[in-house]
């Protein structure tokens, strides 16, 4: 045995006859506030069908999502060729037309 | 957990696994003793031993379907005490140096009667355990939780094992290497003190 597990020995001889804490029992209230918070964190799981249904949804989302960026320059192209108003279809210029 | 002989335990786990509150919160009131002296043991620093032990319960009611039989209940809540306080420990990443300027007067004198080989006065039990502590204080979670059960709890290499989950070899070398951990902080301590 080394020196250093003699006083080892020694050292950890002393520390258990330190004396404990002399109160176990639980303090006022802790008892009714864990359980309160154990049966709050524990919700029910969701079930089959909303774990089902929540998958369906992202699966959605992320279709709709490619389907956009798949045509983006289709739907880009859509708007970008609208022909402008044709001056003479403006009823305005049509009146002041037929004024002069 | 005084009244265990009155205290009906399998009646009030039934009762709470069908979400009775009444019954969990007497389960944490029989419980609290054991778990907080395993908390107390192991309680790393800056952490409220009430917190950590908050933390034993709140992770025994979210297992509570695992729990088959009454009778091992108080082991099982032994292990999870156990394993939360080594998580705890290993949250806690920084593991303070220990210097001579550290130690209280009474510490220092502790150091220095269990290295000239004299036994420790009774009245120095506190600071020979807080000693003890801040050595402990920089072993890695495992190895410090297997010094404490081993040589200041006094449990055997196979209570240790059912503790923890490690099997007793692993146990028994673990032990081994915080010993000569300890040893190497030990003397680097005393050496500090003569420079």
């Amino acid at each position: 045995m080394s020196d250093f597990d003699k006083a080892w020995e020694r050292l950890a001889a002393a520390a258990r006859k330190a004396p404990g804490a002399a109160d176990d029992s639980a303090p006022f209230g802790f008892s009714t506030r864990v359980a309160a918070l154990a049966f709050e964190a524990g919700r029910p799981e969701p079930s089959a069908f909303g774990r089902l249904a929540l998958r369906a949804a992202l699966v959605a989302c992320l279709l709709a999502l490619a389907a956009v960026g798949v045509n983006y320059s289709a739907i880009k192209g859509a708007f970008a060729d609208e022909p402008p108003a044709a001056a003479g279809d403006d009823p305005v210029s049509e009146v002041v037309n037929l004024a002069s | 957990m005084a009244d265990d002989q009155s205290f009906d335990l399998a009646g009030c786990l039934d009762r709470v696994r069908r979400r009775d509150q009444i019954a969990a919160r007497d389960l944490v009131g029989h419980l609290h003793p054991l778990v907080i002296r395993i908390c107390r043991a192991h309680l790393p620093s800056r952490v409220a031993e009430e917190d950590l032990a908050k933390g034993v319960f709140l992770r025994m009611f979210s297992r509570i379907d695992q729990l088959q039989c009454a009778v091992t209940s108080t082991h099982w809540v032994s292990r999870i005490a156990v394993t939360t306080c080594i998580d705890q420990l290993r949250a806690q990443k920084r593991r303070p140096e220990l210097r001579w300027a550290d130690l209280s007067e009474q510490e220092a004198q502790v150091l220095d009667s269990v290295t000239a080989g004299e036994e420790v006065a009774p009245d120095e039990a506190v600071a020979a355990k807080e000693l003890v502590q801040k050595l402990l204080e920089r072993l890695s979670p495992e190895d410090r939780m297997v010094i404490q059960l081993l040589d200041l709890e006094q449990k055997s290499v196979a209570e240790i094992s059912a503790l923890t989950g490690w099997n007793q070899t692993l146990v028994k070398v673990r032990a081994f290497r915080a010993r000569r951990k300890l040893q190497r902080f030990y003397r680097e301590l005393n050496e500090r003190e003569r420079t």
